[in-house]
């Protein structure tokens, strides 16, 4: 196979020559469909850190707002109330953009050697050596740094929904449930980890399935924030190519669109089954419907 | 004379307004088993609930094997103040609840380790020998592993009667065993309770199951809104009742 593939590459060098399958071929091998099809990576990058770090979130989301401290019980159900009643969009605009120019401003005061306003006018100036990435910095490090602002962006967002799935969840056990874990001499610790934690997350699983098919839907945001991921490739490989690309032909966006609404109906559908079967899993023997029909 | 297991002095219990328990008292010297019997709303799941601090009791002592339980605070704010004496009240006076309350996320065996393991750190192959040996002696022993949702009421019981006695207490207690099952399935837990009864296990029992109460007791006590009305050997009190409201409530309880 990839002898084929480099044979491929060789006969690719001269694509106005090339017709039927041999152009196909090379045209979806050629550099820029290597980066589309990164792009699924990318993509699917965000969603296997975007997930974990937004569960994590939505714990220390849940634990302030359920915190017996005021001050920690206000900051959570502010985050939670924030997150939630504001539209995503403004929020993936905005959140990078604050960490970024926090970043920078903390740089600029500590790394600058004159610190010179940083507004100056209408402009957002900071020192050479504060900017974020460094200019020099290699385009990797450009893209990452974007990437890692865009994650944050994801978890904090999704994070505040986990947040009250998680804490309705944890308020969903039953009360003797824990009275009887108190009655046998556990402490809120051990109660909280050995009996509630244990049996959240089978009220929690719905909800944060859902959070999840939300997740993967909104990775297209991704292209709001000025990330190459698919919906950026699949516009800018779909239009029209003139005569003077390489593989010239007329507008195939839909082809492409088609293309990612295939792949996103195979990540919804596929992450549909794997939560089915969790919820199968995590009922065997439980008191409820679930419960009763994996045990029958 | 022995220090008793378990004395109350005293007890007052309000919620807001509602005084529940109005100055009770209860000795339990070692071997005793004790009835406490009373119409709903007398206060005697209350009283036993007080006995391992599930509910705070407003006034009175709680003392276990002869030492007092600190409080602090006043009223409604009264809290025992030493959590490790908490602790260590609970870990010997097992509490075996109406509607079971065994975990529902784990296996009957594991609702019998999890204490054990937990609380008092025990090894959990020693654990699960004698969770083993607790659920054969209930009459469950195939049923390990199981989950509580899998059994019946009577067998959900049984596993619970076997959770308490995994932590080796130095008292049992029961609120109400027997109200939430059929006269069938409550028939195979009475045989647990009276089995451990003649074994000389402690036990404080919650009962509207007079049977049950004259079959085991050798104490039994009359609550009535909060107060004790009468009490003494089952026989005497249940045959030759003297207040008048004992009387009523048990000949209401015989109909």
């Amino acid at each position: 196979m990839r002898g084929f593939l480099f044979c491929m590459f060789e006969s690719c060098a001269d694509p106005s020559s090339l017709t039927g399958l041999a152009w196909f071929a090379c045209y979806l091998t050629n550099g820029k469909h290597l980066l589309f099809y990164q792009s699924f990576g990318t993509v699917l990058g965000l969603l296997a850190l975007a997930a974990p770090l937004a569960l994590l979130f939505g714990f220390a989301g849940a634990l302030a707002k359920r915190s017996q401290i005021p001050g920690l019980r206000q900051i959570g159900q502010v985050y939670v109330a924030m997150v939630r009643g504001i539209p995503d969009v403004v929020f993936f605009l905005f959140v990078p953009l604050l960490i970024d120019q926090g970043i920078e401003v903390v740089r600029h005061y500590s790394l600058c050697e004159s610190t010179g306003p940083i507004y100056q006018g209408n402009d957002f100036v900071v020192c050479d050596a504060a900017k974020m990435p460094l200019s020099s910095a290699e385009p990797w490090v450009h893209s990452l740094y974007g990437f890692a602002l865009a994650l944050a962006a994801y978890a904090i967002v999704f994070g505040a929904f986990a947040a009250n799935t998680l804490d309705g969840a944890l308020s969903a056990v039953p009360t003797a449930q824990l009275e009887t874990a108190r009655a046998y001499g556990m402490n809120a610790r051990q109660s909280f980890v050995r009996i509630q934690l244990p049996q959240m997350w089978i009220y929690a699983l719905p909800g944060l399935a859902n959070l999840w098919q939300i997740l993967i839907k909104a990775t297209p945001l991704l292209f709001l924030l000025g990330i190459e991921d698919i919906v950026y490739w699949a516009r800018e490989l779909g239009g029209t190519k003139g005569s003077r690309f390489a593989y010239p032909h007329p507008d195939w966006r839909i082809y492409y669109f088609a293309a990612l609404l295939v792949f996103y109906m195979i990540m919804t559908w596929g992450s549909e089954k794997v939560f089915n079967r969790l919820q199968v899993r995590m009922s065997v023997g439980q008191a409820t419907l679930s419960g009763k029909g994996a045990a029958l | 004379m022995t220090t008793p297991v378990l004395e109350l002095n005293n007890i007052h219990k309000a919620y807001g307004d509602l005084e529940v328990l109005k100055g009770v008292s209860l000795k339990a010297n070692k071997g005793d088993v004790i009835a406490l019997i009373g119409s709903s709303g007398s206060g005697k799941s209350t009283l036993i609930r007080c006995a391992n601090l599930l509910e705070q009791p407003q006034q009175g002592d709680i003392l276990f094997q002869g030492e007092a339980i600190q409080f602090k605070g006043q009223g409604h704010d009264r809290q025992p103040s030493d959590a490790a004496q908490v602790r260590h009240l609970r870990t010997h006076l097992s509490m075996v609840f109406q509607q079971f309350n065994l975990w529902s996320h784990l296996s009957v065996l594991e609702n019998v380790i999890e204490a054990p393991i937990t609380v008092q750190g025990r090894p959990r192959d020693e654990a699960i020998a004698e969770a083993q040996a607790l659920l054969d002696k209930v009459g469950i022993g195939d049923k390990g592993d199981r989950y509580p949702a899998e059994l019946s009421g009577g067998q959900q019981q049984r596993a619970a009667i076997a959770r308490g006695l995994a932590m080796q207490p130095t008292a049992m207690l029961f609120d109400e065993p027997t109200s939430a099952l059929d006269p069938e399935l409550e028939a195979e837990v009475v045989r647990v309770i009276q089995a451990l009864a003649k074994e000389g296990t402690t036990m404080i029992i919650v009962t509207h199951d007079m049977k049950l109460a004259r079959d085991v007791a050798n104490h039994l006590i009359f609550l009535h809104q909060g107060v004790i009305e009468e009490q003494g050997p089952p026989a005497d009190v249940l045959d030759h009742p003297k207040s008048e409201r004992l009387q009523k409530f048990l000949s209401a309880t015989k109909a």
